[in-house]
């Protein structure tokens, strides 16, 4: 008992000892954030890998999300003669639910995965003890520009796949279900109000700080050679994908209790 | 002046360094020489403070490097200039931008004056036109002298070089000796040099160290270490297989 006891207590200690990392790495990255000098040059080069280069995979996922969405629907709601609800299930499961989640998923396996291989080669080949002989703290340098590019692209990645998911919804609505292609626009819009849209944005806002922190994170204790940069790699999708499906549980339930 | 005193660094649990004392003087070029994992980087990490002792302090010009921050720390740091063991150039920037870029980060000077500086740190380690080059392109010792010129490249006064003939062919290592005795004599700068390349130890230094079991257990001229008859070091500057550093070793491994 006290063996099974201990390693709880070791396993909890490990845990908070993870979270406490990243809260003050999250803490110090915004504390640098508005320190200057302000590399624009790097910001847009950041925002351009992780957000523009991430629009192809980002949209083909949303695309096929909204097609399944509607055709699964569908085997439901002809049963009940309802064919014309799939219109507004399929705007909001997407702006609500759908279109911020997989693009986070996306993003933490394709950007998440992409940061932490590259910050981990440098530590592991002393490229981020070189930046601090240089007098340049790593975090201004290395975290600071993936922070913002995901805050600031995650949310604009997010909007693109909502559209698009609606897009693959409305054709399978219109194209195989023979729904009026105006019935079916009419029915999404008046389903959707601000709150939908924008309860979506803070979602995704949200899972880009937690996705470049722990990317980051991860890079930053790589240690041990291409194997531990692996490891690393393989840690930080596996978190991030945890984290975005809970707090995705946490804000779902906040928007429903606190703002109805 | 660099001063050490009592420094003493643990890794989960394992000593490296245990009560370290150590003086470098101006102008010198001291060479700590010790085994492959005997805590010579560790030492060289706490002088420029990438590493903050657990005891123990380490002074340069006066100063407490572990308590110094924000623009005082980037200010000390400017002062040094490092050669790390694998050149540590980074892979996304090319020669140019990795040469100058603490000048580029650190400077307000306009980009014909970082160009005309960078050339100038590339030419002293006999380099030319490679400024658009990336890492990648480069040869193992072509890299090292990158990393030479990028550590020069801001004028320090004091310069550590971790082992900068590891990897090497003997051509290409006695060319970086020469680059460290010419860099000396040329920027009169402090310099620190952490090897285990005796012949290059022996050819660059004023001053020799040996690090053993966490502490300086040795040092003098090369001509003094050459012939101490301390048998730790006789073992490691003769580089025989038996002696008191194995015997020592077996024991503590239970062999």
């Amino acid at each position: 008992m006290n063996a099974y006891l201990g390693v709880l207590k070791k396993r909890l200690s490990v845990s908070f000892e993870y979270v406490g990392g990243l809260t003050i790495l999250l803490f110090r990255t915004i504390g640098w954030v508005f320190a200057p000098p302000y590399k624009r040059f790097q910001l847009f080069d950041q925002m351009k890998k992780n957000g523009v280069d991430s629009l192809s995979i980002v949209t083909l996922t949303a695309f096929f999300a909204g097609i399944v969405l509607a055709l699964q629907s569908a085997y439901t709601m002809r049963q009940m003669s309802a064919e014309i609800y799939i219109a507004s299930l399929v705007s909001l499961s997407m702006t609500r639910e759908l279109g911020p989640v997989f693009t986070a998923l996306v993003v933490a396996a394709r950007v998440g995965a992409s940061i932490t291989a590259e910050v981990g080669t440098m530590k592991v080949t002393e490229q981020i003890d070189a930046l601090e002989t240089l007098a340049t703290n790593p975090i201004k340098y290395l975290v600071v520009p993936r922070f913002l590019s995901l805050c600031i692209m995650l949310p604009l990645l997010t909007i693109i796949a909502d559209a698009v998911g609606i897009l693959g919804g409305y054709i399978i609505g219109v194209a195989n279900l023979h729904i009026s292609h105006h019935l079916y626009l009419k029915k999404t819009f008046d389903a959707l109000v601000y709150k939908d849209v924008f309860t979506g944005l803070i979602k995704a806002f949200a899972f880009a700080a937690v996705i470049s922190i722990v990317a980051c994170y991860e890079g930053m204790r790589a240690k041990g050679g291409a194997e531990g940069v692996g490891k690393a790699t393989t840690l930080s999708v596996v978190i991030s994908c945890i984290l975005v499906i809970a707090l995705d549980c946490f804000f779902t339930a906040l928007f429903y209790f606190v703002w109805r | 002046m660099i001063k050490i005193s009592k420094l003493c660094k643990n890794f989960e649990g394992q000593e490296v360094l245990k009560g370290l004392d150590l003086q470098v003087n101006q102008g010198e070029t001291l060479v700590i020489i010790g085994r492959s994992g005997c805590g010579k980087s560790v030492l060289l990490k706490h002088i420029i403070g990438i590493l903050n002792p657990d005891s123990g302090q380490v002074q340069v010009d006066n100063q407490h490097v572990a308590a110094l921050k924000g623009k005082d720390l980037v200010k000390l740091r400017m002062k040094f200039g490092m050669l790390f063991q694998g050149a540590a150039l980074f892979d996304s920037l090319n020669v140019f931008e990795n040469v100058g870029f603490a000048l580029l980060e650190h400077t307000d000077l306009p980009e014909a004056e970082i160009r005309q500086r960078v050339k100038q740190a590339l030419l002293s380690v006999d380099l030319l036109d490679i400024e658009e080059k990336k890492p990648a392109e480069l040869s193992g010792g072509m890299k090292k002298r990158v990393g030479l010129a990028r550590a020069i490249c801001n004028n320090p006064e004091i310069m550590l070089y971790d082992e900068p003939t590891t990897g090497l062919d003997p051509i290409m290592s006695d060319m970086i000796n020469d680059l460290i005795i010419r860099l000396k004599e040329k920027l009169k700068v402090t310099s620190i040099v952490v090897t285990h390349d005796m012949v290059s130890a022996y050819k660059v230094a004023t001053r020799i160290a040996m690090l053993y079991d966490g502490k300086i257990i040795a040092q003098g001229t090369p001509e003094q270490i050459k012939n101490t008859t301390d048998p730790f070091v006789r073992q490691f500057i003769t580089g025989a297989a038996q002696g008191p550093i194995t015997d020592q070793r077996k024991l503590e491994n239970g062999l």
